[in-house]
């Protein structure tokens, strides 16, 4: 055990003196790696960020039955996904990770990284099936340290009725210029234009990143030209009034319900909107989202990984390894990705949800062309991301200019 | 968060005990030898508070310094094998272009905020000191905002905020003026939290200065009015003056706990947009929490300077309470 | 305050300052009318502008999603919040006879670490508390919110004992030594039953604190089977959800025992504030 642990017993004993409740007693007795996390050998924890899914929901069915099928209990615990990365670190610390993770991909390197989660190889679990630009997100060093439950990306719903109000022809939109001239003709029309998410957390960089990556630029370089271009873009909007100014606090829930009032003709958001948007009031269609100069911008992979946790007792991977197949089985995938409105991360998969419902074709497609935020980067990927999150939150809201914005980005980043 | 509202109401408590409670006999008797029998019963009813205090201040208290004291990096934190860097967290923190601004966020929202809840909190004690109809009740209602769950408080104040839908912006286009982005223009982000956080805290500054109030013997403003003296003239030669021992403890209190402020302007605007509402309460969670990897090194550094404010603050507050507990 | 000058203006004034307080009343409670008028708001008019001052066209739909979803955090809240409530009087009340009364060495010491305890921010204390509760897989329990939720009221609440049983005449302690009953008797049989006003307004406060908190419930509770109310509103605002309705009026719902307390014992709340007034 590590020395920070050690330095962490005398309290615990001292606590479990006090039996301050009977768990007290019964985990502070553990010689070496106790597995509090899960407590005894009988159950199994699995965190995942799905608070939105309460017990009795499909998901925690599905979770229950995997684990019935594997013979044992599971204990599951719902985080925000913002939250999670941190509380694996910690309960990574105290020796007290989960059997099963499930987790944002972006994360996936740097807990790795940081020696959380075991490989592929070791817990020999089976990744062959998975589209290669998906698993990426989880590979690091040459090892895949886990796989997708699903996939989903970004593209721009519009407002048919809008539109036709405003007069704008959809086909007309092919690149940025058109895009901001059916802005345009949309405000004129006394209707608004664009809502997306600018909000300072990860949502913020994931939505940047298609303007980005449409400028051709790269997340090596953020202070280029392109990535001014793609910067002043989004802030020409903001001033000229084409979008809300509540892009900068708005998460993509939020927007999504800014675009759900019926008077916004384009919102940038993603897959996992597609169920909502069929009960909204109005007739919707989706359009990628456009290079600067035409074509179409690659946008971000989003979407979890399965991963498992580093235990003491390396006797649990099996149980483990059990679990997370069953719950990447693709049976299994069908019905989790269509509960999370994901693109599932396997052809065969995929084929089933299209057939099931033909308006996620182009959503397959979307995510096939999409790209991994940290494949370029790999576990440098959170810090810049952070930084450029910052400079879209200073130049939108007029701090900065979008060229000393993203100077002052790259220049933290570097340090 | 309620932190910031509990011991708040800690001067009212500690003046009129001061006041009232001295003379009662109780309090400062003579100094004499204590039986050995009777430190054992006190101490025995002491030891769960004082082993309560151990675990759950001093332990968190050790290991964020401890945190701060250590390079991290995620995998150095999960090993535990973080090397000691003494105070070069510190430094990073120090040199951070964000350091600058936070310190005048931290301080300019604490200030704003004390002097608002003060004058405000004043202003209505006076009032209200006259008796009139329904006066009892008012003064009641007033305490609302101060009980509210602060989560509420904030979401409410964030929704009436807000730039397109809410209805303060409504209220100002009504009347002629121009919808200002409260949370998520940088020059105004900060006063928005400050607005609410003033919201909060004038109940406590309007009850406390009503009992200060009410502890000032009537005698002296009929002896003044008798003078002459009109109610401006009252106030500031005899209002102010008495009630000045209640004001020092009710600021300096408000000082330490306003410093700590966080839930308010976490749920309010993150500290954004643009760090522009960055307090140190707010940026030291951000660098824990608030990432996609966490700095919890520096994080802890930021928090161990809050801890450090209020600890001399806080000092400060015992002198003076000690000194008024004197005279 | 009953002085020639009072009773002179009073009449002439009077109303007129009703009138004023009603007005500055009216102002200050504008954000609680408001989360009222918007829990009742339907999801199309929430983005009308400008807003609908007076829901009169309003919807129940938000408070049904309350009834449907929020009733279990209620229910966890009201628990935590009562077992706050013993644990802080049964740790409070003995240390504040014995600062009060007993003199013990030390006793001004441990008062000044009570006093700069609660200077901590609350995030620290919640780091710490995430390490401990981890290790003694207390994580996402009621008993460890419990006890972590009392850390807000206990300070306070030693103080407040502390001074109001520093009222109680020496005289009757001495009776009582004299007839033969020991520290413990004395406390249990005279000086509790005496304090009752100090524990009923201890127990408001350590309820409504529990209740309000938020820091302590994210780090320690959240994504267990049994989250607080503001919780359950931060979930609202989280990821998934932005109905403002259904957060206004869980908002509402979630401040009803403050409003239920501050009408029916306000008494206490003003004492607690001022806790000069407490003794009667």
């Amino acid at each position: 055990m590590n020395s920070l642990i050690r330095r962490h017993r005398p309290t615990t004993a001292v606590l479990a003196a006090l039996a301050l409740t009977a768990t007290a007693s019964a985990c502070g007795s553990g010689s070496g790696g106790t597995n509090t996390g899960g407590g005894d050998s009988g159950t199994y924890t699995i965190w995942d960020p799905y608070p939105q899914f309460a017990k009795g929901s499909d998901w925690a069915k599905l979770l229950d039955k995997c684990g019935s099928d594997a013979g044992v209990k599971i204990k599951r615990t719902a985080f925000d996904t913002s939250d999670l990365a941190n509380k694996s670190l910690l309960a990574a610390q105290q020796d007290n990770s989960p059997d099963v993770l499930i987790v944002d991909n972006p994360v996936v390197s740097t807990l790795a990284e940081a020696g959380v989660l075991t490989s592929t190889d070791e817990t020999k679990l089976d990744t062959s099936k998975t589209d290669p630009n998906l698993l990426a997100a989880g590979q690091s060093g040459g090892k895949t340290y886990g796989t997708p439950i699903g996939a989903n990306t970004l593209a721009l719903y519009y407002n048919k009725d809008v539109l036709k109000d405003a007069g704008i022809d959809i086909a007309s939109v092919k690149d940025w210029a058109s895009l901001t001239a059916a802005l345009d003709k949309a405000e004129k029309a006394g209707k608004k234009g664009i809502t997306f998410s600018a909000i300072g957390t990860e949502e913020g960089s994931f939505q940047f990143l298609p303007w980005f990556w449409g400028a051709g630029a790269e997340l090596t370089a953020v202070d280029s030209a392109k990535s001014e271009a793609a910067l002043t873009l989004w802030s020409d909007w903001l001033k000229k009034g084409y979008a809300p100014n509540s892009v900068l606090n708005n998460t993509q829930t939020t927007s999504w319900q800014e675009f759900e009032s019926g008077q916004y003709a384009f919102a940038e958001n993603g897959t996992w909107q597609l169920a909502g948007a069929e009960k909204a009031t109005f007739e919707y269609g989706v359009l990628p989202i456009p290079g600067q100069s035409g074509g179409t911008a690659a946008a971000p992979t989003g979407g979890e990984f399965v991963t498992m946790p580093v235990q003491s007792d390396t006797g649990r991977y099996a149980t483990s390894q059990k679990l997370v197949t069953c719950l990447t089985s693709t049976q299994n995938l069908l019905a989790t990705d269509t509960t999370l409105s994901y693109v599932a991360p396997t052809a065969e998969v995929q084929d089933k949800q299209v057939a099931a419902n033909a308006k996620l074709g182009p959503w397959v497609d979307a995510v096939k062309a999409a790209k991994g935020r940290t494949d370029d980067l790999g576990t440098k990927y959170p810090k810049i991301s952070e930084q450029l999150w910052k400079a879209v939150q200073s130049a939108l809201s007029g701090a900065k200019s979008p060229k000393d914005a993203l100077s002052a980005a790259q220049e933290a980043a570097a340090k | 968060m309620s932190t910031t509202q509990g011991p708040l109401t800690r001067p009212a408590l500690d003046v009129p005990r001061d006041r009232t409670a001295g003379p009662r006999g109780a309090a400062k008797p003579v100094r004499k030898r204590r039986p050995t029998s009777q430190q054992l019963a006190a101490w025995a009813f002491l030891a769960p508070v004082a082993l309560y205090l151990v675990l759950f201040y001093a332990y968190p208290l050790y290991r964020n310094i401890d945190l701060s004291l250590r390079h991290y990096t995620v995998r150095s934190f999960v090993q535990g094998d973080a090397p000691f860097t003494g105070l070069a967290n510190y430094r990073t923190v120090f040199e951070d272009p964000a350091f600058a601004p936070a310190l005048l966020h931290t301080i300019l929202f604490t200030t704003v905020c004390l002097v608002f809840q003060y004058v405000m909190g004043l202003a209505l004690a006076v009032f209200f000191h006259r008796n009139f109809r329904l006066s009892a009740t008012l003064r009641a209602l007033f305490l609302v905002p101060w009980l509210l769950p602060l989560i509420v408080s904030a979401s409410t104040w964030s929704w009436m905020l807000n730039s397109d839908s809410g209805i303060v912006n409504a209220a100002l286009h009504a009347i002629g003026i121009d919808p200002v982005n409260w949370l998520t223009s940088p020059t105004w982000s900060l006063t928005a939290v400050i607005l609410a956080n003033i919201w909060i805290g004038v109940p406590f500054n309007l009850v406390v200065l009503y009992s200060g109030l009410q502890n000032i013997p009537a005698g002296l403003y009929e002896a003044a009015a008798l003078d002459g003296a009109g109610p401006w003239r009252r106030f500031w030669s005899i209002t102010f003056p008495l009630l000045r021992p209640v004001s020092a403890i009710t600021l300096l209190l408000g000082l330490v706990y306003t410093l700590k402020v966080f839930d308010i302007i976490w749920i309010m605007t993150k500290g954004g947009p643009a760090e522009s509402s960055t307090t140190f309460a707010t940026w030291s969670y951000q660098l824990g929490f608030g990432n996609l990897v966490p700095a919890f090194g520096p994080g802890a550094a930021v928090g161990n300077l809050l801890v450090i404010a209020a600890l001399v603050f806080g000092l400060i507050y015992v002198r003076v309470q000690r000194k008024q507990a004197e005279s | 305050m009953t002085t020639a000058l009072a009773k002179r203006t009073r009449n002439t004034r009077s109303w007129g300052r009703t009138a004023v307080g009603l007005l500055l009343t009216a102002v200050m409670l504008f954000p609680v009318y408001w989360m009222v008028n918007v829990s009742f708001t339907r999801a199309e008019d929430m983005r009308k502008s400008p807003p609908n001052l007076f829901p009169f066209e309003g919807t129940l739909s938000g408070y049904r999603t309350v009834l449907d979803q929020q009733l279990p955090y209620l229910g966890t809240s009201f628990v935590i919040g009562l077992g706050t409530v013993v644990l802080t009087v049964a740790l409070a009340a003995p240390a504040g006879y014995a600062l009060a009364k007993l003199r013990p060495r030390g006793g001004g010491l441990l008062g000044f670490l009570l006093l700069v305890a609660q200077m901590i921010p609350g995030i620290i204390m919640a780091m710490g508390f995430y390490a401990i509760y981890l290790q003694l897989g207390l994580l996402q329990s009621v008993p460890g919110l419990i006890v972590a939720d009392s850390t807000l009221a206990v300070p306070f609440a030693v103080l407040i004992f502390t001074a109001f049983m520093s009222g109680i005449p020496g005289e009757l302690l001495q009776a009582a030594k004299t007839d033969g009953a020991g520290v413990v008797r004395t406390f249990w049989s005279i000086v509790l039953p005496m304090s009752r006003n100090a524990i009923v307004t201890v127990s408001l406060f350590a309820f409504l604190w529990s209740w309000s908190d938020f820091v302590f419930a994210s780090t320690l509770v959240n994504g267990g089977a049994h989250e607080p109310i503001t919780l359950g509103i931060y979930h609202y605002i989280g990821n998934n959800n932005q109905e403002w309705n259904a957060i206004m009026a869980t908002a509402v719902v979630a401040s009803l025992p403050a409003t239920v307390i501050l009408v029916l014992a306000q008494r206490y709340v003003a004492a607690g504030v001022t806790a000069g007034a407490v003794k009667d």
